[in-house]
């Protein structure tokens, strides 16, 4: 007998072994089928009938368990030895950077069992939070449209190939070139850079070719002719009290967004009442973008009376004559009035320029520099290194392939097939190359056309630097082995040199900082060290200095060169890019495909914004009668498009926008086909500058309507003012436009419908008092009436242990949607896809709901972020039959998803409207198979495939179909929260719990914590005298307030 | 009650029938072959219900979003149909209890469809609470069992679990008083019936034999339970109306609600019993037993319940301008002229203007008039649930979550699939069970027979037929 054979034992016949018994014990299930077919057998069996329903009983029970059990364990396979870093439940931090083109953001990763599923942003750099994008970029990690091996093109057909086989093919062809070039976006990269040096050292033939997907040639040639530096300067928003901006959406797109929006919101924190004091923003703009507004005026322009205003705002500073081409009165009038104020506040104000246009940029350097804010706020000391492009460079290159001069083309972290479609014809010209390859992460448009492809590793699967402004580096390190056959493109570049690099990147990319970086800073002696801090940290700082430079350039020849204004009725374009599609760069990925516009509030396709005005008496009338979702045909330089209309507020009037970033021919399961693509609209001007705008415009009237019209907020205004035609006075025009039939009556609304709601509060900065005293007015009636109640609440049980709050500072939110990108990371909200977004299906926990306000035609607007506002006498959880949502002892509204019926009956009953039912099957977690929607006609419903579905918090569940959900507080956070406190035999501290939304948030405009923490983060805030709690007066006694939102408006434009 | 209650009234059972005359009128329809009309009628019924079947399958299957409902509007023609069906119900109730405890005679033509009617409405109704629900089927953790999940117990604090008690009450004592009723008529067929019939009815009438006992323990139990059912027939569309008013929506967090909700489930209630038998009496030729009294009586019944209805409407409105706040104002602004003002039209004029055709007696005596109006009652009925629900919920507190919402060809089949299966079900019941109460109309037949009750009310009925039923 031996020992080790023996597992389980029943009997001493089963110890023994008998052999007999064995037999038996053998024969027991596995030969009964076959005993069963041999009818001898079965009449020599003895009990057969007792077998029979045996075994009868025994199928019945396993097909009931099995029917009832339909969760099987997958592939869980324990640890033998467990790695060091890996904890089970615990989550590991490590510090990278978040790079794609032009947009880098220091950050934190959040791996939980070696899966990266969240991003954070790294507070070293001065300021927590990231832009949506970054918040974003794990989920195209698990895309399933990424390469996931080397692949050949065989004219049409993609096959799966070899790195040995591309890498023989390409150094083949690269060999036998006499004119080889390199195609990337900007490389802002150390280790990068050697890499391409490594490989035209190997290939001198080769010339890098930089672009970035929207232009800044203008601005970096301006820069570099009036300045020397071909560079975009850093600026410094929080020295500067004044920032008028000639079309730049410094907040968002235009240079780095996330850094410019804490430094900008720095300067509107407001506290106390008196004393008070904000920066001013004056956007000089066409179209409403994020930061026209966020402005506190907006100068309305057409896209070609930039130059014009441009040149008017400079002679005014400057007393000088410059010729201006016609500019409309009103603008002319407030230019006036900011120039005034520009030069009080000479040094310590920033002028600023969106426009792709070199004489413009130029004329703004000499603005800046007549104010002396050189040097102080427009520093190029930490000049931006980010976006280096050339769009003269871009054009060579066309003219050189079409001449058929070059034989080869490498095109690296680059699309220029969709982004120049129109100069020149990219597609046109790459054909004419004998060889092409492309380094990319997934198929586009230009690699649909290469010959062959080396697919890239994700940036969270790969090693690297990036030294976005002078004097930071900041590192790239892995956060998960390569998932598929991928190689990173420095690796790819290297190999096809033929130089080696060690035994991983790493030693490589090690051995350049020990080369360069170490050597500028003086902290550490030891590399390893200095290494390591780095490697931990994410980032590291150099010293730089420099002097501020002398302005050089010649304004009066720039005032000839500006974009001349175009006289006449034409309608006249802008074309713009958002900040969850950039240049389409982010269109496949699903968070920010349905993320909302924040200014449209539209998702899942570009919608032509078109100027609205009011009737006088109950009608928004926009351009051309055109509704909401109402199709037309734009005729764009004799190219036709059919759009959807969006009736933009804040538009300036014979002018229209539309985004980029659309309209993908090649791309992954969302970005393939959603909306148009404006870019072939994008052309030179004389100077050889993409312009984004175009005065060759038509638009239609309505020739139909959207079919799937996804837009999640319908009424955009909250007491837009405008005359009543009959009687002359100052009316809110959009209550006046609530009025759909009037049975003849002629009812213009019901005047205070919006406007007397405690929905949201706004202020000017000089009548901050004023304001204040009406919220306190207000405040004191609505909990006046609230104490009339008769039941007793709850509050002294919430005054003991914790009770979780939440603060949300309107004036610091600048509705960029990063919290809301955040929230879906973090609680694996589901994306619904255009059509259950257009039915009003959309999931998201957090919304900001947008709303304008002030004068019709040129409002203010106000973001209000909106999540569930975890009620004391919450509403929705007396209505629930089944106790599925109650309220925990710590004041947090709960949702028990096991035992949610679904009948929507909380949802009806918040106020908030923050509740969101599974009208789908969106997560394929329910009982029946295959009936998922798809979210772009794909096949394979989104999220079905265990590829994305890594992405998933495994702390948070995953929830089906027929049930709602809603914000939690970030429950899993507050959890761990208190088990870090506990772990460390102390109280918990605010600072322990931060909410997904509240680390996303660069400015600090949420805030959570403990009520009852009377010396916590959040008690201090909510201390503000300009906080209010959202519909007050309906007494569900709500855990979130807010801060007012305030503007500093300058009323000497509007009089 | 032998003696003619008066000379002026109306007779209610007219034709001068005998006992057994009006055996065979109300017996014969049970025994014949159904009529080429009968069969048509339910040939369509049950295509819809077929439908309707097929539509609730597919919202089970794929999810309540094959409907158009929103984040905003999380109930739209589900609850409306839901309380517009309950409502219809209250009529059979009402006519039951509350008339028989009031010794109306008239009730008798009419209470035995009114009943069947409340039960196969309440049946339509309390499909909508099960298969609206994102998970139908744990819908079982509404009953209050014990469990081993803590025990875990619903919460007593939510109307959707009163509604659930109200309802169920209100069934099974409808049912109840229904089935009693039947039980003397179900011998009366028995006992005319041959082979398997005789057998079957023999077991539904539960051994009756007419015995002395047997009437006088049949007159207590209806009694009792006449006695249960008139606080239900207040109570049960009270509940329902707490759905709405316990919330704190603007427009549903009104204190009017449950009086307003009663009056017009008895409004529309009795609209149904006038459709219903309208029908019946011409199709089974009951002239004779459901006469232009009886009618005219209902209607006058719609009058004043339209009007209280009316005066409710009114007072909302009253009541949303005189408390000063903005979002009740706005709430009812925006349903006389938002974007569903087409709704609160339709409600205004079908359940307010129109029963006031009824202050005309030419009208009530008329069964075009009322056959018609009837019909413009329950539209208008369902057009103010839809008021109610969708309409309030579509632009409530905050101005960015307001929506729009109309529904999909699920829910318009789940609706109409209800009505097939109301109508499947009456249309057997006209089949198998005497559709008007034999006993009870025999007991009024020497009061209000009109060869019993003199020469006004006769005459008078001649004059009516030639009148109207030649329309």
């Amino acid at each position: 007998m031996k020992e080790k054979d023996q597992g389980v034992w029943i009997g001493e016949m089963d110890l023994t072994n008998d052999p007999g018994f064995i037999e038996i014990s053998e024969k027991e299930f596995a030969s009964m089928p076959e005993a069963l077919g041999n009818t001898e057998a079965v009449e020599q069996m003895e009990g057969n009938r007792r077998d029979f329903l045996k075994m009868l009983g025994f199928g019945l029970g396993a097909a009931t368990i099995a029917a009832g059990c339909d969760i099987p364990v997958k592939r869980a396979i324990p640890y033998v030895v467990k790695p060091d870093a890996i904890v089970p439940g615990v989550a590991t931090y490590y510090a990278t950077s978040f790079v794609n083109g032009g947009d880098f953001a220091s950050i934190l990763v959040k791996t939980r069992e070696g899966r990266p599923i969240k991003i954070e942003g790294n507070d070293l750099v001065g300021y927590g939070g990231t832009s949506a994008r970054a918040q974003a970029s794990v989920l195209n990690l698990y895309d399933t449209a990424r390469f996931k091996k080397p692949m050949m093109n065989d004219g049409s057909v993609w096959t799966d190939s070899s790195w040995d086989a591309v890498d023989k093919k390409v150094m083949n062809a690269l060999s036998a070139s006499s004119s080889i070039r390199l195609v990337s976006s900007s490389v802002y990269s150390p280790m990068k850079q050697k890499a391409i040096d490594a490989f035209i050292a190997k290939y001198p033939s080769t010339k890098h070719v930089q672009y970035d997907t929207v232009s800044y040639a203008a601005l970096l040639d301006a820069n570099e002719e009036d300045f020397g530096q071909r560079a975009m300067p850093a600026y410094h928003f929080d020295k500067a009290d004044l920032v008028v901006s000639f079309d730049a959406d410094f907040l968002e797109t235009w240079g780095d967004g996330n850094k410019a929006t804490v430094d900008f919101v720095k300067k509107r924190k407001i506290e106390k009442v008196k004393g008070a004091k904000m920066n001013r923003l004056y956007q000089v703009e066409s179209h409403m973008s994020l930061t026209g507004s966020n402005a506190d005026n907006r100068i309305l322009v057409k896209p070609s009376e930039q130059g014009a205003a441009i040149v008017t705002l400079y002679n005014y500073v400057t007393g000088s004559n410059l010729v201006a081409s016609s500019l409309n009165a009103d603008a002319k009038k407030a230019l006036q009035v900011v120039a005034n104020e520009l030069k009080a506040a000479a040094g310590h104000s920033i002028v600023l320029c969106g426009t792709n246009n070199k004489a413009e940029q130029s004329l703004v350097n000499a603005i800046n520099a007549h104010l002396g804010n050189i040097g102080s706020t427009v520093d190029f000391a930490h000049a931006n290194l980010t976006n280096q492009g050339s769009d003269a460079d871009v054009d060579q290159l066309v003219s050189d392939m079409n001449s058929g001069s070059v034989d080869t083309v490498i095109f690296m972290d680059a699309n220029p097939v969709y982004d120049f479609t129109a100069n020149g014809k990219m597609a046109a010209a790459v054909g004419k190359v004998k060889n092409k390859f492309s380094i990319a992460y997934a198929n586009d448009e230009t690699t649909n056309i290469c010959d062959a492809v080396a697919p890239v590793n994700h940036f969270l699967e790969s090693w690297g630097d990036a030294n976005p402004n002078k004097g930071f580096y900041s590192l790239i390190q892995p956060t998960i082995s390569r998932l598929f056959e991928t190689r990173q493109a420095e690796e790819t570049l290297l190999t096809w040199a033929g130089v080696s690099y060690g035994d991983s990147i790493m030693d490589y990319l090690k051995s350049n900082w020990q080369n360069t970086v170490f050597g500028m800073q003086s902290s550490f002696g030891n590399f390893e060290r200095f290494w390591e801090k780095s490697l931990h940290d994410g980032i590291a700082m150099v010293s730089t200095s420099g002097e501020a430079p002398s302005y050089a350039g010649n304004p009066n020849a720039a005032a000839s060169n500006v974009t001349k204004t175009k006289v006449g009725d034409a309608v006249e374009l802008k074309i713009y890019e958002t900040g969850h599609m950039g240049n389409g760069q982010y269109a496949n990925n699903p968070w920010l495909m349905e993320m909302p516009d924040p200014i449209t509030r539209t998702s899942w396709g570009n919608y032509l914004a078109v100027p609205v005005d009011f009737d006088g008496v109950s009608t928004m009338v926009a351009m051309n009668d055109l509704k909401d979702g109402d199709l037309v045909t734009l005729t764009v330089n004799g190219n036709e498009y059919t759009v959807p209309v969006i009736q933009q507020f804040g538009q300036a009037p014979g002018t229209v926008a539309l985004a980029l970033g659309y309209g993908k021919a090649v791309s992954g399961l969302c970005g393939t086909n959603v909306g148009v693509d404006m870019n072939e609209n994008v052309r030179s001007d004389a100077n050889g500058y993409r312009t984004y705008s175009s005065s060759d415009v038509t638009v239609s009237s309505k020739i139909g309507k959207e079919k799937d019209f996804s837009c999640v907020q319908y009424h955009h205004t909250y007491g837009v003012q405008d005359t009543d035609k009959k009687t002359g006075e100052i009316i809110n025009a959009d209550e006046a436009a609530l009025v759909t039939f009037s049975y003849g009556m002629g009812v213009q609304g019901y005047q205070g419908a919006l406007t007397d709601r405690s929905v949201v509060y706004y202020s000017n900065l000089e009548d901050l008092a004023s304001s204040v005293a009406h919220l306190d007015e207000k405040r004191a009636h609505a909990q006046h009436l609230n104490e009339q109640q008769i039941y007793g609440g709850h509050d002294k049980l919430y005054k003991q242990g914790h009770h979780w709050g939440m603060h949300v500072d309107l004036t610091s939110c600048t509705g960029c949607g990063a919290c809301t990108v955040a929230c879906m990371a973090e609680n694996n909200v589901p994306v619904v896809g255009k059509k259950e977004v257009s039915r009003h299906h959309e999931m998201t926990w957090l919304r900001i709901d947008r709303y304008y306000y002030g004068k019709l035609e040129n409002p203010n607007t106000v973001y209000q972020p909106m999540m569930c506002q975890h009620c004391d006498n919450a509403p929705c959880e007396n209505v629930c039959p089944v106790n599925a949502t109650n309220h925990s002892s710590e004041g947090l509204n709960q949702m028990t998803y096991n035992r949610c019926v679904g009948t929507r009956y909380c949802a009806n009953n918040c106020p908030y409207k923050v509740r969101r039912f599974n009208w789908l099957d969106y997560t394929t977690a329910d009982i029946f198979p295959g009936n998922q929607p798809g979210i772009n006609g794909e096949e394979q419903a989104y999220g079905t495939d265990n590829l994305t579905r890594m992405v998933l918090n495994p702390d948070v569940t995953v929830r089906s179909r027929g049930v709602i959900e809603k914000c939690s507080f970030c429950v899993q956070r507050i959890q761990e929260g208190k088990l870090t406190a506990k772990k460390e035999m102390r109280a918990l501290r605010d600072s322990d719990v931060k909410t997904a939304c509240q680390t996303a948030c660069s400015t600090g405009a949420i805030t959570f914590g403990d009520m009852n923490n009377k010396n916590g983060n959040l008690s201090h805030k909510l201390e503000n005298p300009l906080n209010f709690i959202v519909l007050e007066e309906v007494n569900v006694r709500p855990s979130v307030q807010y801060t007012m939102r305030v503007n500093n408006r300058n009323k000497e434009i509007d009089a | 009650m032998s003696a003619p209650v008066s000379l002026i009234r109306e007779p209610l059972v007219t034709g001068s029938k005998t006992y057994h005359q009006i055996t065979e009128d109300l017996v014969s329809p049970t025994e014949k072959a159904p009529g080429t009309l009968w069969v048509m009628a339910f040939s369509v019924a049950a295509i819809l219900a077929t439908f309707g079947v097929f539509c609730i399958a597919w919202t089970i299957w794929f999810g309540i979003g094959s409907w158009n409902l929103n984040r905003t509007i999380g109930w739209g023609w589900d609850i409306t149909n839901f309380v517009w069906w309950i409502g219809i119900g209250h009529a059979g109730t009402l006519i039951s209890a509350i008339l028989l405890l009031f010794r109306q005679k008239w009730r008798t033509g009419v209470n035995r469809a009114a009943e069947a009617m409340t039960i196969f409405a309440v049946m339509c109704a309390a499909l909508f609470p099960g298969i609206h629900v994102g998970r139908a089927w744990v819908v079982f953790y509404f009953f209050p069992y014990p469990n081993t999940r803590g025990p875990l117990w619903p919460n007593f604090n939510s109307p959707l679990l009163w509604d659930l008690f109200a309802i169920s009450t209100y069934f099974t004592v409808s049912l109840l008083f229904w089935y009693t009723g039947l039980v003397p008529d179900f011998a009366t067929v028995r006992d005319r019936a041959k082979g398997i019939r005789k057998k079957i009815y023999h077991f539904l009438s539960f051994g009756w034999n007419g015995s002395a006992k047997h009437w006088q323990r049949w007159e207590s139990i209806s009694l009792v339970l006449a006695g249960l059912a008139t606080p239900l027939v207040l109570s049960v569309h009270t509940i329902v109306s707490f759905d709405f008013a316990t919330s704190v929506i603007p427009g549903w967090h009104t204190t009017i609600f449950p009086p307003y909700f009663v009056a017009g489930a008895i409004f529309s209630g009795f609209a149904m019993v006038l459709t219903l038998m309208i029908i019946t009496r011409k199709i089974l030729n009951l002239q004779d037993y459901i006469t232009i009294a009886h009618i005219e009586s209902m209607n006058k019944v719609i009058l004043v319940t339209g009007t209280i209805v009316g005066v409710a409407y009114l007072t909302e409105l009253f009541v949303a301008w005189y408390s000063g706040y903005v979002y009740e104002q706005f709430a009812f602004f925006n349903r006389a002229l938002g974007p569903y003002w087409w709704s609160y039209f339709g409600m205004m004029f079908c359940n307010v203007i129109s029963p006031q055709f009824f202050w005309s007696r030419k009208i009530r005596r008329n069964i075009v008039w009322t056959f018609f109006l009837s019909i413009v009652v329950n539209i208008g009925m369902w057009f103010e649930r839809f008021v109610i629900i969708a309409t309030t919920l579509a632009r409530d507190y905050l101005p960015s979550s307001w929506s729009f919402y109309i529904p999909t060809w699920v829910e318009i089949g789940i609706f109409t699939g209800t009505i097939g299966i109301f109508f499947v079900l009456y249309l057997i019941f006209v089949r198998v069970a005497p559709v008007v109460a034999i006993a009870e109309v025999k007991s009024i037949l020497k009061s209000s027979g009109d060869q019993y009750s003199g020469g006004h009310g006769h005459h008078h009925h001649h004059e009516e037929t030639t009148s109207t039923e030649n329309h």
